[in-house]
């Protein structure tokens, strides 16, 4: 079942169009990426889906609302991370908590406290709920911000680069987070990100966008077919000899072979890897090679990514 | 519109003004300096009156500048007393609608606009709480505190005033009157409203809490204006000008207020971040 459901949604400013015709679906309990560099149109396309600007042209849904009808039911079960952490600094952690708690609607008492002790613990800053956020660290200031996102328990979360300024163990943290949002509790996450590491481990699908504009929708995994091509085969050897090479340029499906002789490897490129690698090892076996690994080279999301966007 | 939604912006806003001294500090400074040091002045008066060489000749243009029913108030009484009278009750007047604007205008300048300069407003647009909430929820942080310092204020001038009174006019008390019962409760809380449902609209169309500020201060130009009126005996506060003043800036408060739920659009808002 689509959450949110984008219909050649736009907007413009001016001669500028930040967004332009995007149309994509996410499910229930998927992570959906908004992957591009800066000024591609992530952050306006979050803006417009959380009904904090109107759109130019388009439509969209966001749990069963329209944003442009029921603006006030979408930020009701909406949770967003905006770009920066968006904190009351004079106010204390718990006060910026208690807040936005009673803003979302949780106006039972010891309900709100239970719920906000919950996340404070769950980010480590319970200790400094008494502390004035102006007093936090970039990381905690971040923890603090998702924590403020999640106060509501909404089922779908706009995350806007969630893990930008936090060392690498916050990151993980984080990501570990909304991994146990999105699988266990079935929360739908959108997450911007020019973040390729937070894309590849925590996305089902990813969208790259560009200017405005999508440029391809995909899992990780087709985007990085569809970019860089197919993956690569590595055989490493005890010993390599010309035989051998020979015995795997004879196969069927075999493109290219490449030798490192230094190296005793054979770089083999096939028109479809998986079922073509056993015939390779066979081939290898049969003409005396002994094989030592054998490894399936894919390019990253970065440089698939990056290939992208340098094309674009 | 939900009440307990735009309760909930002015508490929390009212707990960061709490710990914000460039806020603080003017609406402190303002009301003290007309609550007490006018006042303080005023107790000199009658000390300079007496002193040799002293003319009382400039008094004598100002009471011939008013009205005829204030002159005949002023009948039978000593020098001294005139300007005690003339000061406390009528020159000093206008600044008390002063102390709710200036008050009332920094703390407005800094709602939208000090949202906006501390990156703090995408957050709270982003809550279920609609515009016309956050909208009311801004004028009465900025409105409830202005009118207590006001309040405060007159109490301690009140008090100051009459400590005087009780001397100069042989036990008589001067203040509260009706008059100044209809500018504190009636006059300035209209006007402050009018003040600060505009000052809203220009903190939310602006980038930053200054700029808010620099314009919101031309809205003190009309109000000094009735400062000098009154100090030049053009216009004096009568029972029927104060009336017809609430009057007016009732309904002007009416018009500002439904402008302001028309003109205040979270995207318009947002559209202006720094």
């Amino acid at each position: 079942m689509s959450v949110i459901e984008v219909e050649g949604l736009t907007k413009s400013f001016g001669s500028l169009t930040a967004a332009d015709h995007l149309s994509f679906e996410v499910e229930e309990g998927e992570v959906f990426g908004l992957l591009g560099p800066n000024g591609a149109g992530k952050t306006t396309t979050v803006r417009m889906l959380a009904c904090l600007i109107s759109a130019s042209e388009g439509s969209a849904r966001v749990g069963g609302y329209d944003i442009a009808q029921d603006s006030l039911r979408v930020r009701e079960i909406v949770g967003i991370l905006t770009e920066n952490p968006s904190l009351y600094e004079r106010l204390t952690a718990y006060e910026n908590m208690d807040f936005f708690a009673e803003a979302y609607g949780l106006s039972d008492v010891s309900e709100k406290r239970n719920r906000i002790r919950e996340l404070l613990q769950f980010f480590e800053l319970w200790d400094r709920r008494n502390d004035k956020a102006a007093t936090f660290s970039k990381g905690m200031k971040q923890k603090l911000a998702v924590a403020r996102a999640l106060v509501h328990k909404p089922p779908i979360l706009f995350l806007d680069e969630p893990t930008s300024g936090l060392d690498p163990e916050s990151s993980k943290e984080v990501r570990d987070l909304m991994e146990r949002l999105s699988r266990r509790e079935k929360h739908t996450i959108l997450l911007c990100t020019h973040r390729l590491e937070d894309a590849e481990k925590l996305c089902s699908r990813v969208m790259i966008i560009d200017r405005g504009k999508s440029v391809i929708v995909g899992t990780p995994d087709e985007l990085r077919d569809k970019i860089a091509g197919q993956p690569i085969l590595e055989v490493t050897l005890k010993k390599l000899n010309q035989k051998i090479v020979e015995a795997v340029r004879e196969l069927n499906h075999v493109l290219e072979v490449n030798v490192d002789d230094s190296a005793s490897k054979l770089i083999v490129t096939l028109d479809d890897v998986q079922s073509v690698t056993p015939d390779v090892v066979k081939n290898i076996v049969h003409a005396g090679g002994m094989v030592l690994s054998v490894n399936t080279l894919r390019p990253s999301l970065e440089e698939a990514y990056l290939k992208l966007v340098k094309e674009g | 519109m939900r009440i307990r939604k735009a309760m909930l912006v002015f508490r929390k806003d009212w707990l960061e003004i709490r710990r914000n001294w460039q806020v603080i500090l003017p609406i402190v400074v303002i009301p003290f300096m007309v609550s007490v040091l006018l006042p303080v002045l005023l107790m000199s008066i009658p000390n300079l009156a007496n002193i040799p060489g002293t003319s009382s000749g400039g008094l004598e243009v100002m009471i011939q500048n008013l009205p005829k029913h204030i002159q005949d108030e002023l009948l039978g009484m000593t020098d001294q007393q005139v300007m005690v009278y003339i000061m406390s009750l009528y020159f000093f007047a206008p600044f008390f609608l002063v102390i709710p604007l200036m008050a009332s205008s920094v703390i407005a300048s800094d709602s939208f606009a000090g949202e906006k300069e501390r990156k703090t407003i995408e957050a709270l647009l982003a809550t279920p709480i609609s515009d016309s909430e956050l909208f009311l929820g801004k004028i009465m942080v900025s409105f409830i505190p202005s009118m207590m310092v006001t309040v405060v204020s007159f109490v301690i001038y009140s008090t100051v005033v009459d400590l005087v009174a009780l001397t100069v006019f042989n036990g008589r008390l001067l203040l509260p009157n009706l008059v100044w019962i209809l500018l504190i409760f009636g006059l300035a809380p209209t006007l402050a409203l009018a003040s600060i449902g505009l000052t809203v609209m220009i903190s939310a169309k602006v980038k930053g809490f200054r700029e808010a500020q620099q314009i919101s201060v031309i809205l003190l130009v009309p109000i000094l204006a009735l400062v000098f009126g009154q100090v030049t005996g053009a216009i004096i506060f009568g029972p029927l000008v104060v009336a017809a003043l609430i009057g007016l800036f009732a309904i002007v408060d009416l018009a500002v207020f439904q402008i302001g739920l028309k003109v205040f659009k979270r995207e318009k808002i947002l559209s202006k971040l720094a």
